[in-house]
């Protein structure tokens, strides 16, 4: 069976590490970036199945991360789910999103999220 | 009778002045009618033939008539004091060419000599009857001497100036009242003008105070809804971790640990809706929350909010039963998210003021453009004179049941803003120690 890898791209750790177990949980490999400018110089270099993005980064703001996602070819089969509390910004950037969720997002929640994701993803494969 | 008023009136800036060329007018306004009535009887004489010297009446009347108009435009255009000397000065000269000499200093027409005294008291000034008489004893004196050749008669003189201390008494008592009324006047306005003033003040200082609360308001909105938002991050982490412990990630835990974190997920449940709630009310409040509606089935509604509830009855030993009327439409259009929240308010509202019994949950057709939950629970009741209060938020009927009955009173605060927010009303219905029943009617269209 594949490994399925994603990345989180959350400033608040305590929160990236609640997202990092529910992943794990649901059968995923995970790597964390805290930093908005530090994500923006990895996406050439990374390929992951899923990206959960905070809009709310220090350096470089969730939606600039998010256009230039959708604008690389090699992360064209990647889903992101974007994260933010701003219900108004959510809906702005759902025609991007392959998800939106609405903060808080409880650890239940996005372990549920995942398995369902991971599952879909290996019958695509 | 308008046009002949302000025909006579006389702008000027001291009151007396004005007083005394109004009265000035008045006169003019007699003499020329006496002059016209002379002239009339002139023509009626002449035309009759009765009278066969009519050159001099003719005369007479015109130069009358004349005279008053030149010193009405004085009056008007000019000064009325100079108008009133004018006027003396003609009616003395009328009364000395009307008569015959011997008649006017010791006969019939002397006494008419007291007419421009007494005027002259009130056109001119109250000393200028002194004047006046002073003039008139000159006339009569030189008409004796050297008209009649004879000595002047003082008693006659005497006479003018009684009658001109008279009428100066008079005019100047008159004018010494006028003169206290304008005083009394003057203070009244210049007090109504103090008390205007402080109005306006006052009004001004109470706009004042109502921008400031308006702006402590929104401060506090802000403030509200920055903190719950600071709040909420590290009550998300909790409930995480919370979480991640029950379901073992960091290892097995032992019956009492798991007791002990199960506690602390329901604590931090409960304060996270606090939180949630007081986020919703500021917003609310700032107008800035937005209804999302979509299409939903009741059925479903009712089913999630039913099941969401079950354990908290259970857990205070009440039954919790829930019904759709088979008429109501099988989807409805609304904000489903927010009216799971309402109706969850209502329940939780039911199940907290409710020992024994039972609460009942039902969604039906209220009319023709509107559906309705209902929440029934035989609870405690609502006395009648709190029916209305207990929808403001942070309000409970009694203080004192906040600490047996958990919460902040913002539910049903918030449950009512919402609906009215989709356009419907909650109305109450309440009997003590029977039970309430809450009704939230909602218009089958989501207003835009």
């Amino acid at each position: 069976m594949k490994q399925l890898h994603a990345i989180i791209i959350e400033d608040e750790v305590d929160l990236a590490t609640i997202f990092s177990e529910a992943l794990k949980a649901g059968g995923f490999t995970t790597e964390v970036i805290n930093d908005g400018a530090e994500a923006m110089a990895r996406l050439d270099s990374i390929s992951p199945d899923i990206i959960i993005l905070d809009l709310h980064l220090p350096n470089v703001g969730g939606r600039e991360i998010l256009t230039r996602i959708r604008a690389t070819p090699e992360l064209a089969k990647t889903q992101v789910l974007v994260t933010t509390a701003d219900s108004h910004l959510a809906e702005m950037v759902e025609p991007q999103a392959d998800l939106v969720l609405l903060k808080p997002i409880g650890f239940l929640q996005l372990q549920t999220l995942a398995k369902r994701l991971g599952s879909q993803a290996r019958e695509e494969e | 009778m308008k046009n002949l008023k302000s025909l006579l009136e006389i702008h000027s800036d001291d009151p007396d002045n004005k007083r005394r060329g109004q009265l000035l007018n008045i006169l003019l306004l007699g003499l020329a009618a006496l002059s016209l009535l002379v002239l009339l009887v002139t023509i009626i004489a002449d035309l009759s033939t009765l009278e066969t010297n009519v050159g001099p009446l003719y005369m007479g009347s015109f130069i009358m008539l004349g005279s008053t108009i030149l010193i009405f435009a004085v009056n008007h255009y000019r000064s009325a004091q100079t108008a009133s000397i004018l006027f003396l000065a003609l009616f003395t000269i009328i009364l000395v060419l009307s008569d015959e000499p011997a008649q006017i200093v010791n006969g019939r027409s002397t006494f008419l000599f007291t007419v421009p005294i007494i005027m002259a008291s009130f056109i001119l000034s109250p000393w200028a009857s002194f004047l006046m008489a002073g003039v008139s004893s000159l006339l009569i004196a030189s008409l004796d001497i050297f008209v009649l050749d004879s000595t002047p008669g003082v008693p006659t003189m005497l006479g003018f100036f009684a009658v001109a201390l008279v009428s100066w008494l008079a005019s100047r008592s008159l004018e010494a009242t006028l003169q206290e009324l304008r005083v009394l006047n003057r203070d009244l306005e210049l007090r109504v003008e103090e008390r205007t003033r402080e109005l306006e003040e006052a009004n001004q200082q109470l706009e004042e105070a109502n921008a400031h609360l308006r702006e402590l308001d929104r401060l506090k909105s802000l403030f509200v809804a920055m903190v719950s938002h600071e709040l909420r991050t590290p009550l998300t982490s909790i409930q995480g971790f919370t979480q991640m412990l029950l379901v073992s990630i960091y290892g097995a835990l032992t019956n009492e640990q798991q007791s002990a974190v199960e506690r602390v997920l329901a604590n931090t449940k409960r304060l996270i809706k606090i939180v949630n709630d007081l986020l919703d009310k500021t917003r609310i409040e700032a107008g800035q929350l937005a209804l999302h509606p979509t299409s939903f089935s009741p059925v479903e509604l009712i089913d999630d909010v039913h099941t969401s509830m079950k354990m908290l009855a259970k857990q205070r030993g009440l039954e919790l039963t829930s019904e759709v009327a088979p008429e109501l439409a099988a989807t409805l259009y609304g904000d489903q998210g927010r009216l799971h929240q309402i109706l969850v308010n209502l329940v939780n509202n039911g199940l907290k003021f409710t020992d024994k019994g039972q609460v009942n949950i039902r969604a039906y057709r209220f009319d023709g453009a509107h559906w309705a939950m209902e929440v029934r629970d035989t609870g405690i009741g609502i006395p009648v004179k709190s029916q209305e209060s207990i929808f403001e938020a942070f309000r409970q009927v009694d203080a004192s049941v906040t600490r047996r009955r958990k919460g902040v009173g913002l539910g049903l605060s918030i449950s009512r803003q919402l609906i009215e927010l989709m356009g419907g009303r909650i109305i109450v219905a309440s009997e003590i120690n029977e039970g309430s029943k809450f009704t939230a009617i909602i218009p089958f269209t989501a207003p835009h």
